[in-house]
């Protein structure tokens, strides 16, 4: 049985259908790659796998350590070992990025204000930053900033991928992380994800381009049409779409290579 | 026994002048109505299960702790009110009550009328020091009438700080309260000033906060309202002197059947002034907040520049806020914009907090601390701060 089981999963948001029942098996050390056209339901499974309030489950399972996680909380989950990469991250005012991260990986670590042993210090944190800032080509500036305020696209983007390294988390949903980045970014990005690569993480790479599977190669490609996937195969399904597009499944103005 | 005449013996040794003022404020106490429902200020608010009469022992006259700075420099006057009227009727005759009216309304003629404790604060021209001055009110059992009265006089040129807490020793209690302040800001001075009102859950609030702003002068006005479970408090900035500067900035958090009302006032008298208002405030469990703020700018007021906001964030589903933001401009050659938002934890915020391992009621508190945090970065002063910053975290729990 493979690590992370989404089994004939069915969502929907506001009463509408969108996830007509997918499956996916994800092991560790793998890279999976879901790619589709707009509305095709991409985002609706990120946030579904990850407990958005929003999104309606309306069956099928996410097996996950013995535990169907659509049952946990969002917080459960992630403390579970799950992280989401937001396609769009918001700013919330009056939080520091360093408050912030500082009280994630205390919560994954169970720190509840009590057990001092298990809080991270401030030399731990700064020097679990460090190296993470430099593949990503940040600096600390932002840390005193607030959550995501005033961060450009591709900053923003970058920022996600800095909490996904400093949270070590062993399912790491990417939604659309690559939209909107200029190609400098997607390579600091790819380059942060491959370094995290290995037999202890398992990604799920969520993509409307097949650009940057060009720099996080993928082991498994899925093509996800109107809640369903219609296609799965190795690499080479990404190559065909990089050919053919959507058109095959009736999406023909969708084009899989982004006009940049 | 209700608050008669004769409660006003219980105040010995006062100058004649004041013994009058305080006669003519209960006159016009036993004259004016109680405020009725059909009033605008009062709508919303209920005071007609406020029975004065119920809190006719007026509780100690030396209520106030003090807390000079020192090495205060010369000619700088902090002492009890009451003694400074004695002492210096020269400063404090004709200034007390003429910015917060007795005959303004009941509340104010009962207030004027029976004041105890508070402060009398000058600071001559020219004088500047950073300590700030402490005024801590404390009211010990309930049952009774706590009513102190801050006055500050800032000379030209002059530079402080200062801070009204209002305390009582047991959360509990039951009572009449109020603590109302007059700060005359001196031409081309600097004044920071904080209250932090909080009385016991069970008592009735009334205060009214007004200042009067000369020539270049700049005020910097922060209120805390956390206590009472009726607290009615007026802020109010007349900006009186060309190129005077007024921030008005409060936070307030109410919780269980709190009920809180707030009316501001900027009144931009003349040309080239500025004020700046930011009221914030978190609600839960059943409380009820109001906020009503004018932007007043009067004839011959050309380019002045306004700012006005009151911001609330609902925690549950049967608090309620009310915002009533309003402009009265009669000149066009100015800058006004006010706003008002009523609503609860953005679902997005808490979902992206939470997506990080973040339990709940953290990422709620982490949110709530940050809706307060751009207004609690401007309390003018540092020993404020932190004593603000405590009390809402102990309360945000």
């Amino acid at each position: 049985m493979a690590d992370f089981e989404i089994k004939d999963l069915r969502a929907s948001v506001e009463g509408r259908q969108i996830l007509k029942g997918v499956s996916l098996a994800i092991s560790m050390g793998e890279v999976h790659a879901v790619m589709g056209p707009n509305g095709s339901g991409k985002s609706t499974l990120s946030h579904t796998l990850m407990g958005h309030p929003g999104y309606t489950v309306d069956g099928g399972s996410v097996l996950f350590k013995g535990q169907n996680v659509l049952e946990l909380e969002p917080d459960e989950r992630a403390r579970l070992g799950m992280f989401l990469a937001f396609q769009y991250p918001v700013v919330v005012p009056g939080i520091s990025m360093a408050n912030f991260l500082r009280t994630a990986l205390n919560s994954k670590r169970g720190y509840d204000g009590k057990d001092k042993s298990k809080q991270v210090t401030p030399k731990e944190f700064r020097s679990m930053m460090k190296s993470e800032l430099e593949v990503l080509h940040m600096d600390d500036s932002f840390l005193p900033r607030y959550i995501n305020d005033g961060f450009s696209g591709g900053e923003k983007k970058r920022a996600e991928i800095l909490q996904m390294a400093m949270l070590k988390p062993e399912i790491a949903i990417l939604d659309e992380t690559d939209s909107g980045l200029d190609i400098d970014s997607i390579k600091f990005v790819a380059e942060a994800v491959n370094r995290m690569r290995g037999p202890e993480l398992g990604i799920l790479i969520i993509t409307h381009y097949t650009r940057v599977l060009e720099f996080i190669k993928p082991d498994y490609v899925h093509v996800l049409v109107d809640g369903k996937f219609v296609l799965s195969g190795g690499p080479e399904v990404a190559e065909r779409l990089e050919n053919t597009g959507y058109a095959e499944w009736g999406h023909a103005e969708e084009e899989p290579k982004e006009v940049a | 026994m209700a608050l008669t005449a004769e409660t006003l013996d219980q105040l010995q040794g006062e100058p004649g002048w004041l013994r009058e003022r305080r006669q003519n404020a209960l006159a016009a106490y036993e004259t004016l109505q109680l405020p009725s429902k059909t009033d605008e200020e009062w709508r919303r608010t209920d005071v007609s299960r406020f029975n004065a009469a119920e809190y006719s022992k007026l509780e100690h006259l030396d209520g106030l702790k003090l807390e000079r700075p020192s090495g205060l420099p010369a000619g700088v006057i902090l002492k009890p009110l009451r003694e400074a009227a004695k002492d210096h009727p020269d400063l404090v005759e004709p200034r007390l009550f003429s910015l917060v009216h007795a005959d303004r309304d009941r509340f104010a003629a009962l207030h004027a009328a029976f004041f105890t404790g508070g402060t009398f604060l000058y600071v001559p021209d020219g004088v500047e020091f950073d300590q700030p001055v402490l005024g801590q009110h404390f009211s010990h059992a309930g049952g009774n009438s706590v009513l102190p009265h801050t006055l500050i006089v800032a000379g030209r040129g002059a530079r402080f700080n200062y801070l009204d807490e209002y305390i009582a020793e047991d959360d509990t209690e039951a009572g009449y309260r109020s603590g109302s302040t007059e700060i005359f800001v001196g031409e081309g001075s600097q004044v920071g000033y904080v209250a932090v009102q909080k009385w016991g859950r069970n008592v009735w609030h009334f205060a009214d906060q007004r200042a009067e702003l000369q020539k270049d002068s700049n005020l910097r006005l922060f209120n805390v309202t956390l206590g009472g479970k009726f607290s009615k408090t007026r802020v109010e900035a007349s900006l009186a002197g060309e190129g005077s500067n007024a921030e008005l900035k409060a936070i307030y958090f109410a919780s269980g059947e709190q009920f809180f009302d707030f009316h501001t006032l900027q009144d931009h008298r003349v040309g080239n002034t500025r004020s700046d208002l930011l009221f914030k405030g978190a609600l839960q469990d059943v409380a009820r907040t109001v906020y009503a703020g004018l932007i007043k700018i009067e004839k011959h007021a050309a380019r002045s520049d306004a700012y006005q906001a009151n911001r609330n964030l609902v925690l549950s589903d049967k608090a309620k806020a009310t915002s009533i933001p309003m402009l009265e401009i009669d000149n066009n050659d100015v800058r006004c914009t006010h706003g008002a938002t009523v609503g609860p934890v953005d679902p997005e915020h808490l979902f992206y907090l939470r997506s990080r391992g973040i339990p709940e009621t953290t990422a709620k508190r982490m949110l709530i601390q940050g809706f307060f945090g751009d207004v609690l970065d401007r309390i003018p002063f540092e020993h404020a701060r932190k004593l603000v910053e405590a009390e809402l975290e102990a309360r945000i729990g």
